[in-house]
């Protein structure tokens, strides 16, 4: 791999920005709010606090108001900093094998503007363009200065590089998507895979009381894992469709695919083994071959009995239990949640799931895991954002 | 100045009066001046459509108020186009669009979860225009997410229309179909839906819930359960995407807004 601008050694600059970022995180995250309070937190010297607050003040990100209580040496009443979230504005881009949807959020966040546009079947730097296409997009919406881009892609991506090496929907080789987009915008780009970035949203805006270490599955057109391990994202996560489960598959599949996971659970081949289990059952409701057809159509058939329906739930749970298996056996999470399209096949599909890893590891292992299903589209988007704060402010 | 197009078929109904108030206000914030082609304000006698777009920099059309043949003309001719609510499917030219599938789940989610409704009966809007096919689509999907069946005569002609809407309910009525709720693909359908109910001597919402997409102080007054994106907003955006086209930006694909479920007398009742 070639090696990366920039070394170890902190420069002057790097230091002063990690400074900022210590005196910001803690008015973010409410440990203090004056100057005061700010020097004893972050153990920095008052007059560095001070010109760093000035900074801070000039470029908007925090604003002053009121004053506090005095101290209990009896002395002047501390002016209050408040942080302003939206000083800033951060975009986080999904590219999905079908679409790419972006989102824009200001430094708490919350989303002001989505952008999405359909990729229909583009490959390549066609995709380039419909990222970009989706980002000007969301500029236009601006009204606070961009930070940062964070873009999330179901493929092999190294996270400290920028650098998608593999994303086989997209048509992508070898892509510095990260030195592209900082080129285009001139402002910082982190890329990640997407599942990874599903986990740091759950991570970074889940529900507080969320275990400490849990893994993310996502399934759609290919199959992803995402995983926070005690409390910390584990980058490098991601894509395990490749890995081959079986010798054959039960579809066809061009050769480089016969036997791996994505051609028994992403979504192309699914629709396939669906026809085909149809056919078997004269009697289903189910759509036909090339017909319109939807995971909620075979949710709809499950619950009111169609066997075809029946059967085709039947396959995938136990495809999906084996992914379960692996990632308990292997990292022991408390928790898993599955996200992407596949959600649609709501709770009875999950239970189903479960009971069959049950079957498939030792019992001990299996008592101390609990599921969750998480149907949102934008968790990609808002994971790109949380890393994007992450990253250049240090907040999240 | 720099001078914005807009095409609308009238200025005096809430959606369209509303979201040019929110291009105004940017347009005027921006520094561009306004021009409006409202060619149908007598709906009875449209005048063609005249807006010389040659002469403006750049073009917003609300919903389906330029037929495809103009847009490609306009989009030919490189004046930066934006649509508001509508999509060309054959053109690569931006919109500002509302969440019609997040819309959509909620209403079904209320009928359902909330008002523990199981026979639901859909008004469509005008079948080709972009928010009507979308929100009937996800009308769809909704059906099957909950299992609920809904027969083929459960789902009205609306046409945007409170007077077509309102003949669809009665007929349905007359049949002696068996309903508990309606969702409107439009507020305006949704009153005339409630209006008519009450006619036939049906109980709202006791009998049957009516909720509705789209937001104006007309529900308001009728006690209608809606989801609105905030129009105002929308206005504001699609001018933000023409204005930042016309200053050099490419732009495709859609600006969605989210929404938000208000719930109101039309629904609002304890589960049985």
């Amino acid at each position: 791999m070639k090696p990366r601008g920039g070394t170890n050694k902190a420069t002057h600059s790097q230091l002063r920005q990690h400074n900022q970022q210590l005196v910001l995180r803690a008015i973010y995250n409410g440990q203090a709010n004056n100057r005061a309070a700010l020097a004893q937190e972050t153990g920095l010297a008052k007059p560095t606090v001070s010109e760093l607050i000035s900074e801070l003040l000039d470029e908007g990100l925090l604003e002053e108001g009121g004053r506090g209580e005095s101290t209990s040496g009896g002395g002047k009443r501390p002016r209050l900093l408040h942080f302003v979230p939206a000083a800033r504005h951060v975009i986080g881009v999904y590219v999905d094998d079908e679409y790419v949807l972006g989102a824009l959020a200001i430094l708490n966040g919350r989303i002001t503007a989505r952008h999405h546009i359909d990729l229909n079947s583009a490959q390549g730097e066609a995709v380039i363009e419909s990222v970009t296409d989706v980002i000007n997009g969301l500029i236009a919406q601006l009204d606070a200065p961009l930070l940062a881009i964070g873009v999330g892609v179901s493929g092999v991506v190294n996270e400290n590089s920028g650098v998608v090496h593999y994303a086989p929907h997209l048509g992508w080789r070898e892509i510095d998507l990260s030195r592209i987009l900082r080129e285009h915008y001139d402002i910082p780009v982190y890329v990640a895979n997407s599942t990874a970035l599903v986990a740091m949203a759950r991570y970074v805006y889940g529900p507080t009381d969320e275990v400490q270490s849990f893994a993310t599955v996502r399934i759609g057109g290919s199959v992803g894992v995402g995983i926070v391990i005690n409390g910390a994202i584990y980058h490098g996560g991601g894509e395990i469709g490749h890995l081959r489960i079986a010798e054959q598959s039960l579809v066809d599949v061009p050769p480089a695919w016969e036997g791996r996971l994505e051609s028994f659970l992403g979504w192309r081949y699914v629709k396939q083994r669906a026809y085909a289990i149809r056919r078997e059952y004269p009697a289903s409701t189910l759509p036909r071959d090339g017909e319109y057809i939807r995971y909620l159509h075979i949710r709809q058939g499950v619950a009111n009995g169609d066997p075809a329906a029946i059967a085709i739930q039947d396959e995938l749970s136990s495809h999906l239990a084996q992914v379960f298996a692996w990632i308990i056996g292997l990292l022991r999470p408390n928790h898993i949640s599955l996200t992407g399209p596949i959600a649609d096949m709501g709770q009875p599909f999950l239970d189903q799931a479960i009971a069959r890893t049950h079957d498939l590891i030792l019992p001990d292992l299996m008592q101390s895991v609990t599921y969750s299903l998480t149907e949102t589209n934008d968790l990609v988007a808002v994971g790109a954002i949380a890393q994007a704060l992450h990253r250049e402010l240090g907040l999240v | 100045m720099p001078t914005l197009g807009l095409i609308t078929n009238n200025q005096h109904e809430v959606f369209q009066r509303t979201v040019i108030a929110g291009v105004q206000a940017v347009a005027e914030a921006r520094g561009y001046g306004l021009i409006i082609d409202s060619y149908a304000e007598d709906e009875a006698n449209p005048r063609p459509i005249s807006l010389d777009y040659q002469a403006v920099d750049g073009v917003l059309v609300l919903a389906s108020a330029a037929p495809p043949d103009l847009l490609r003309e306009i989009y030919t001719a490189h004046i930066p186009l934006s649509l508001v609510s509508h999509q060309t499917p054959d053109l690569p030219v931006p919109a500002v669009i509302t969440d019609n599938q997040q819309g959509v789940g909620e209403l079904v989610k209320h009928l359902v979860v909330n008002c523990a409704r199981k026979n639901l009966v859909f008004i469509q809007g005008l079948p080709g225009q972009r928010d009507s096919d979308e929100r009937q689509r996800a009308f769809t999907h909704e059906v099957m997410r909950y299992n609920l069946i809904v027969p083929s005569k459960h789902i009205l002609r609306g046409d945007f229309s409170a007077f077509i809407a309102a003949q669809s309910v009665q007929q349905l009525i007359d049949t002696g179909a068996i309903f508990d709720a309606i969702i409107a693909s439009d507020y305006l359908m949704g009153i005339a839906a409630v209006e008519t109910l009450r006619e036939a001597g049906i109980a709202v919402p006791e009998d049957v819930a009516v909720v509705a997409f789209g937001d104006g102080s007309e529900a308001e007054t009728a006690g209608l359960t809606t989801v609105a994106a905030d129009v105002m907003e929308q206005g504001k955006r699609a001018a933000r995407q023409l204005i930042s086209q016309i200053e050099g930006l490419r732009i495709r694909g859609v600006t969605i807004l989210s929404v938000r479920l208000v719930v109101r007398e039309t629904s609002l009742i304890d589960p049985v």
